[in-house]
């Protein structure tokens, strides 16, 4: 059922040039060079420390680290971070 | 998302929390819609982060759930400005104070200007402002309208056309268009108008006076034309008399004229020298040696450099040379006649005055002795014949000059 209604967003996002980050509920990351990045449709904070900032999404985790990182704002649905960012990882849900 | 100015308006916090939980606490926390940034990690269960002190006591229950304690660390916006002003009373009442004023020295009137007077002086104007309450240190609130100001001003000053009253700031400007009279003509006292020529008249104008002559009739010099006296045996008062009288007028006028002359034309060719100019010598120098022409007109201009009325003693001079060629010339006896009379025309002009008028002219007798040529030529000229003569003394009966021929 859950297949279904995946499938049938998918097309309809096709046909109607829906953006695909909406369509595919996976979140949205605009980065500007290594000191900034700003993510969009994440599920919370799983971790955060100088180092590593874990989120969860809703396939799976995000998990980005670096050296001095601090959440600039936070809203349920964005987050905004700023650092010295070394690496973005994408973790699937097992 | 981040309203850096809101924000400081309505105040927030820096504050440390301390827990193990600090990310469940987060999340709660902003799905519970509550501001908060600046978020980072100080120690292994410590981190810090920014709140609108609105929020803070919403983050009591959080923080029971989540097992974590809050502690300010920093105060910063705008009520904490106004706790602390607080405590500094004087610089608030101090700034009031400065505000109130500001206000109340502008409300005065601090400078009185007037623009446009020629003949009038300023001070006229100021005092006549003065009366209707435009003057330094006035109070602006109860100086009437401008328009009422203006047609206050102008009943005081009858001599101008028209004044404008502007208040700019503190300032009022008083513009004044003065009335454009004609000049008056220069007083003259009591005087007779007399021939200054013998002439037989051809016009009488009098417009001041009573004329004692008539047309055609043949005044000497010194003959009263308009007496300044006037009225009859019974009444009589003098005046200045004021008219024109144009006469006719006969001069001979005797004139010679070369037949042949020489005169020296320029040819254009120019040479030009300079001198060194050392106190009263001149030095010639560049060009060192030059010719000089055959005949030539020479022009000088000098450069003396001045300084404060004090001439230096060293200049230069610039000598100009145009070469002169003379000619001859012949003329014939037609020639020479009509260049004769012309210059007896000019000069004849020239004694008479302007206003004249050649009338006839004859020539007398033309001769030729010598190479040169003798006109003699009668002119009759009309000019203005009338001179002022002041009367002197007191009033005299008027003297008997009609018809006084002689």
């Amino acid at each position: 059922m859950r297949r279904w209604g995946r499938r049938l967003r998918q097309m309809a996002g096709g046909v109607l040039d829906l953006p695909q980050d909406v369509v595919l509920e996976v979140p949205r990351i605009t980065m500007i060079g290594h000191l900034q990045m700003y993510i969009e449709n994440h599920r919370g904070v799983l971790q955060f420390s100088e180092n590593e900032l874990r989120l969860l999404l809703t396939n799976g985790q995000l998990l980005v680290f670096g050296e001095q990182l601090v959440i600039r704002a936070i809203l349920p649905e964005e987050v905004l971070l700023e650092g010295r960012i070394g690496g973005v990882k994408f973790l699937e849900n097992p | 998302m981040r309203n850096g100015l809101q924000e400081w308006v309505k105040g927030y916090v820096t504050v440390t929390v301390r827990g193990k939980r600090f990310e469940r606490f987060l999340n709660m926390a902003v799905r519970a819609g509550m501001r908060i940034w600046n978020i980072r990690r100080v120690g292994t269960e410590v981190c810090r982060c920014d709140i609108v002190i609105a929020e803070f006591p919403r983050l009591r229950p959080l923080l029971k759930e989540t097992g974590c304690r809050v502690h300010v660390v920093e105060r910063h916006g705008f009520p904490f400005w106004l706790v602390r002003l607080r405590r500094r009373a004087g610089l608030a009442v101090g700034a009031v104070l400065f505000l109130f004023g500001l206000y109340m020295l502008s409300s005065f009137v601090w400078s009185v200007e007037v623009t446009g007077t020629r003949n009038m002086s300023p001070q006229e104007v100021i005092a006549a402002a003065e009366q209707i309450g435009i003057k330094e240190g006035a109070w602006k609130p109860k100086l009437k309208e401008p328009l009422v100001l203006r047609k206050e001003l102008q009943k005081l000053l009858p001599e101008a056309e028209w004044v404008g009253v502007t208040i700019q700031g503190t300032r009022v400007i008083l513009q004044v268009v003065e009335k454009d009279k004609p000049a008056k003509p220069p007083v003259t006292g009591p005087r007779n108008l007399v021939a200054k020529k013998r002439a037989v008249i051809h016009t009488i104008l009098p417009e001041a006076g009573q004329s004692r002559v008539a047309v055609n009739q043949l005044v000497e010099k010194g003959q009263v034309l308009i007496s300044g006296i006037i009225g009859n045996e019974q009444r009589q008062q003098i005046v200045s008399a004021k008219g024109s009288v144009k006469g006719e007028v006969w001069y001979v006028s005797n004139v010679s004229v070369p037949l042949a002359n020489t005169h020296f034309r320029l040819t254009g060719e120019k040479q030009y020298q300079h001198h060194l100019l050392i106190g009263p010598y001149a030095v010639q120098i560049w060009p060192l040696n030059r010719q000089e022409f055959a005949q030539y007109e020479s022009e000088e201009k000098r450069y003396v450099p001045e300084y404060a009325g004090y001439k230096s003693p060293i200049g230069w001079k610039r000598v100009i040379q145009s070469e002169v060629v003379p000619t001859k010339r012949e003329l014939t006896m037609e020639e020479a006649t009509e260049q004769a009379k012309r210059f007896a025309r000019a000069d004849v002009l020239r004694l008479a005055g302007k206003d004249a008028v050649i009338r006839e002219e004859k020539v007398l007798h033309a001769t030729t002795e010598n190479g040169k040529v003798y006109v003699s030529i009668h002119f009759s000229v009309i000019e203005e014949i009338a001179v002022e003569e002041p009367i002197l003394g007191d009033s005299q009966p008027p003297a008997n000059g009609g018809g006084g021929n002689s």
